[in-house]
């Protein structure tokens, strides 16, 4: 007999059990009912305003996790929560939350805008004329929000001097980056680079400069203190002037005895005053490049 | 005698706290340290020196670990002199609003594969193919709202700084 009342009361606690168990389920389902799908934006671009489906019904606190903000908002659910222009400007991606008795969450992708400047970096500043490959360059494009454009692009590279386009180069970027290389021409002066994506461009230039010296001719006449001795205009082998400060080495023999002076080049032309009282063999050299042999009697 | 054996079980659990705090240190640096894997075989058009090669690792990892620190300690002191340009501007402008609306984040058990796979003619540009995993936490306040393992693609632009490289821009994608 005690068994049976036993075994009913026991029947009648689980039965509670089983109710609480069965009402928290039904809660629980409530409570997710009011939190629905979130259905993130599929094709945001930067600084354009983007649409957040989140369904369900009731209160909610809405996060938005971006590569260069964080957003937190209270909205009923139900209704699209909008992301202002401003609130996606970094390209990337982003983790859309939301909190009601639980939490969820989804991510898209905030893709660059158009192309609106270029990173277009050009080595080197200075360059001498007639050397193969020597100058080299990189351009990146960008949008308003500096974000690295990474879908392929072509750019347009462009070799100009005076004015007259010496040729161009096109080529597709390859993950946000295109680059180029390019020999000097034969005429120092300034070289125009530029690079162009979509119609938006970036200039820089590039100074080519004479190369070694070529050729290199001297005269010398004795004077009170030994012999004057100066070049001819030093210039490379295409016929450009070399820069100013370019070293010409003078050396002269005298007997056993040799004099070297260092001259820089002053106006395309190097001058050293050699000091010699015999007979004088002088010779130059600038870079690589050896000029003739001046011979000078004694007391000439 | 009873008092010394007080104090010499004193300076033995005050020994042993010290240990374990010191423990408890290292363990938190070994788990913070980001794993970094750089494959440069791929660097075109120019071949990376092996004394670079080991510079971007380093420098690499340090501005994630200090990426990290930032985003949980709300400060944006960690990312001085390791990212520079949009890259320290997104990553500023986050922890500024992270901290206005009480939140913060945390890059756990970082894992990055990373391919170069652009080298500038002259050195000065180089493009990195990172594929990260970490956990993310997010909290609000002290209530976690977002936990979970991410594999995130991430494109990286990194520039020869003073005495490192530093992050110039970084930008996570859906797909290399």
């Amino acid at each position: 007999m005690s068994w049976l009342i036993n075994t009913a009361l026991k029947i009648r606690s689980w039965g509670r059990v089983a109710f609480c168990a069965l009402a928290a389920l039904c809660l629980g389902a409530v409570a997710f009912a009011q939190l629905g799908e979130l259905r993130p934006p599929t094709n945001a671009v930067a600084g354009n305003s983007a649409s957040i489906a989140i369904e369900g019904g009731g209160n909610a606190t809405f996060y938005l996790i971006g590569p260069g903000s964080t957003m937190k908002r209270e909205i009923k659910l139900g209704q699209d929560v909008t992301l202002q222009p401003q609130e996606t400007q970094a390209a990337g991606r982003y983790l859309a939350i939301v909190c009601a008795d639980t939490c969820l969450s989804s991510y898209f992708f905030v893709a660059p805008g158009k192309p609106a400047s270029i990173a277009f970096l050009v080595h080197p500043s200075r360059a001498p004329v007639g050397q193969n490959s020597i100058i080299s360059g990189v351009a990146m494009p960008f949008d308003e929000f500096q974000n690295l454009i990474l879908s392929p692009a072509n750019v347009s590279f462009e070799l100009a001097a005076d004015g007259k386009s010496l040729g161009s180069h096109e080529t597709p970027t390859h993950f946000g980056a295109a680059w180029f290389r390019s020999s000097s021409g034969r005429t120092a002066g300034t070289l125009q680079l530029t690079a162009t994506i979509n119609g938006v461009s970036m200039r820089r230039v590039v100074q080519q400069v004479a190369s070694e010296p070529c050729n290199l001719r001297i005269k010398g006449q004795r004077n009170a203190k030994g012999v004057l001795v100066e070049t001819d205009p030093v210039r490379d082998c295409a016929g450009n002037p070399v820069p100013d400060g370019t070293i010409v080495t003078f050396t002269a023999k005298d007997g056993d005895d040799t004099d070297t002076v260092d001259a820089p080049v002053k106006k395309g032309v190097a001058r050293a005053q050699m000091i010699a009282n015999g007979a004088v063999v002088i010779s130059a050299a600038s870079g690589v490049v050896m000029g003739n042999e001046l011979h000078i009697a004694g007391g000439q | 005698m009873r008092k010394i054996s007080k104090l010499t079980r004193f300076r033995r659990a005050a020994l042993l706290i010290a240990a374990a705090l010191l423990a408890a240190s290292f363990t938190f640096a070994a788990d913070a340290a980001p794993e970094v894997q750089l494959n440069t075989s791929k660097a075109a058009p120019r071949a990376m020196e092996s004394l670079t090669e080991r510079a971007i690792l380093r420098d690499y990892k340090f501005a994630w670990y200090n990426l990290g620190l930032a985003m949980e300690s709300n400060s944006t002191a960690p990312l001085n002199a390791l990212f520079v340009g949009s890259a320290n501007k997104w990553l500023h402008d986050a922890v500024d609003s992270q901290r206005r609306n009480g939140l913060s984040s945390r890059y756990l058990n970082q894992t990055h594969k990373v391919d170069a796979v652009f080298y500038s003619p002259e050195g000065d540009v180089l493009e990195l193919h990172d594929t990260a995993g970490y956990d993310l936490k997010v909290l609000d306040g002290s209530k976690m709202i977002h936990n979970e393992h991410v594999t995130v693609y991430y494109v990286v632009l990194m520039t020869p700084g003073a005495d490192r490289w530093v992050v110039r821009d970084i930008q996570a994608v859906p797909q290399f």
